[in-house]
């Protein structure tokens, strides 16, 4: 069935023995989106992304790409559409940048152009003639971008980026991968396991645990768990929720507490008041504030490693 | 062909040409010393003996040669971990076929390399007449085969193992095996005693007269099965190397 979105997995399973790395996976990644997937380490991330790039066989599910389902014989003609950097970065430590890039644009068949552009674009254009066994780690993954940037692709797949750079290396790939739908009309996927990095470069975002997809939304809708709320607690909650409501105020009710978004001091003066007046006595009002990364560990479990 | 383009740019200043030169070259002074100062009854025999010896050379030499190529080959992609890479733009079997491909272009290479040199050096020290070029030619197309068979098992074994120590030590103890089949008898059906079942030529040495008699070989029915193995290791090991490699998820 046709879909909007530029990346689509149904119900996408991996099974290792009798370990299901992961479990009916349903991403959707729409276009021009930077789409955070973010996970514990051995969550699942980067198996979902290799099989999404058909480096590794689904046990169950399927892949849309382009919004055309994936096969055996498409699977190619699709790819050429992708650029990708899974883990580290794929390069041949014999020969130059530049020629590293000639070999993949070949492959590609992407213009000679090509090479220049990407070049200048992850600031290598000076070490393009530098053997690359002689590059930094962070040279050495601005060339894996590099090559995942040929030929510009519609939709790129970015693992783990920025794993082993320095502050300044990450701050860079960071900005680097911002400037690409608005620059290039990209779509980008890159996986973290680092919350802050989503946080920062992401539009949407997918969180994964142990396998399983278990939430997946814009990441500004995200961020709205983590308002700030004023907590209530009163004698009769259900009779103060009535109350509330009639006064025009979103409330609800939770473990006993009544829920307000944050509203100023003086509300909360005549909040009081009104309950008072109504004989229901006030026990405790609390300012509650959850963070993004409350929200995260309570979605992927306080245990795993991040 | 763009594929097998992007192979030869791959392996560009890992001398793979000059380290096949190298080992070749041991091949050549071997021949060399052979054989150096033939006397009149040697010059009668020259071309006949060069067949027979060119075997024996191979049966060792080989095994360790195409250990080597297939492992240069195949090394340039597991230390710069790019399959990961290369197979989301070509299929894998059509990257297998790449290696196969260069991996031949450097056997054919090899071969007639060492017959032109065994032919010039014949000349060269003045052997009676010509080649006998059917033979010459049956030779050729074997030793090459036989090179195959062994370039494909090492390729399965380089591209299986990370650690290219392993393919190294098949392809040294491949060499020693073939020296022992030597001295056992002049044919096997193990892959690296396929020299020896696709020698031209055999001898008869008399202890008495210490003469050495060459003659041509009538191959007996297993010894035509022992060369026809070496056909079934060439397609064994190109379809295990094949099903192998399109199947490994990296």
């Amino acid at each position: 069935m046709p879909t909007q979105n530029l990346v689509e997995t149904h119900n996408l399973t991996k099974q290792y023995g009798k370990v299901r790395c992961v479990n009916a996976v349903n991403m959707q990644v729409p276009p021009g989106a930077i789409y955070g997937f973010l996970g514990p380490n051995g969550a699942g991330k980067s198996t979902t992304l290799k099989m999404i790039l058909g480096l590794a066989k689904p046990t169950d599910g399927g892949i849309t790409l382009f919004n055309i389902p994936v096969n055996e014989k498409n699977r190619m003609k699709l790819l050429t559409q992708t650029g990708s950097l899974i883990e580290s970065p794929s390069y041949y430590g014999h020969l130059t940048g530049e020629e590293n890039l000639r070999i993949i644009q070949t492959l590609k068949g992407c213009s000679e152009k090509d090479i220049d552009k990407v070049l200048k674009i992850v600031r290598l254009d000076e070490a393009r003639g530098k053997l690359v066994n002689h590059y930094s780690l962070g040279m050495k993954q601005r060339l894996g971008l590099a090559a995942a940037l040929l030929g510009f692709p519609k939709l790129l797949i970015l693992d783990e980026p920025t794993n082993g750079l320095d502050p300044a290396g990450i701050q860079e790939m960071r900005e680097l991968v911002c400037s690409l739908p608005g620059a290039y009309g990209m779509t980008v996927l890159v996986s973290s396991h680092l919350l802050s990095e989503i946080d920062q470069i992401a539009d949407h975002v997918g969180i994964i645990r142990k396998g399983e997809l278990v939430y997946q939304d814009t990441l500004e809708s995200l961020h709205s768990h983590s308002k700030e709320q004023i907590a209530i607690r009163v004698s009769h909650t259900a009779i103060a929720l009535d109350l509330l409501r009639q006064d025009g105020v979103e409330a609800a009710e939770e473990d006993g507490y009544l829920l307000l978004p944050m509203v100023d001091d003086a509300y909360v003066a005549n909040l009081c008041r009104l309950l008072v007046a109504q004989n229901i006595s006030l026990y405790r009002i609390e300012k509650r504030e959850k963070s993004l990364e409350d929200i995260f560990l309570s979605l992927t479990g306080k245990e795993s490693s991040l | 062909m763009i594929t097998l383009q992007t192979e030869f740019k791959k392996i560009k200043r890992k001398k793979i040409g000059l380290t096949m030169c190298a080992l070749i070259g041991i091949q050549f002074a071997w021949l060399l010393w052979s054989g150096s100062h033939p006397d009149e009854n040697e010059r009668l025999d020259g071309w006949i003996s060069m067949l027979y010896n060119l075997p024996l050379v191979s049966v060792i030499m080989m095994p360790t040669i195409m250990s080597v190529l297939a492992s240069r080959l195949a090394d340039v992609e597991h230390k710069g971990n790019t399959y990961k890479l290369l197979n989301t733009l070509r299929r894998p079997g059509t990257l297998y076929h790449a290696k196969v491909l260069c991996g031949i272009l450097f056997i054919l290479a090899i071969s007639i390399a060492q017959f032109i040199f065994i032919i010039a050096l014949g000349y060269a020290r003045g052997y009676a007449g010509h080649p006998e070029w059917n033979y010459y030619a049956t030779a050729f197309v074997l030793n090459f085969a036989c090179c195959l068979s062994l370039y494909l098992l090492q390729l399965l074994l380089s591209m299986v193992f990370f650690n290219q120590m392993i393919p190294l030590v098949a392809g040294l103890g491949g060499s020693m095996l073939g020296l022992i089949l030597m001295y056992v008898k002049m044919y096997s059906f193990l892959p690296w005693g396929g020299f020896l079942s696709a020698a031209q030529v055999s001898m008869d040495w008399n202890p008495a007269t210490k003469v050495i008699h060459f003659y041509y070989r009538e191959h007996s029915p297993v010894e035509l099965c022992a060369i026809a193995a070496i056909f079934v290791w060439i397609v064994v090991f190109y379809a295990a190397g094949r099903i192998l490699f399109t199947r490994k998820e990296v």
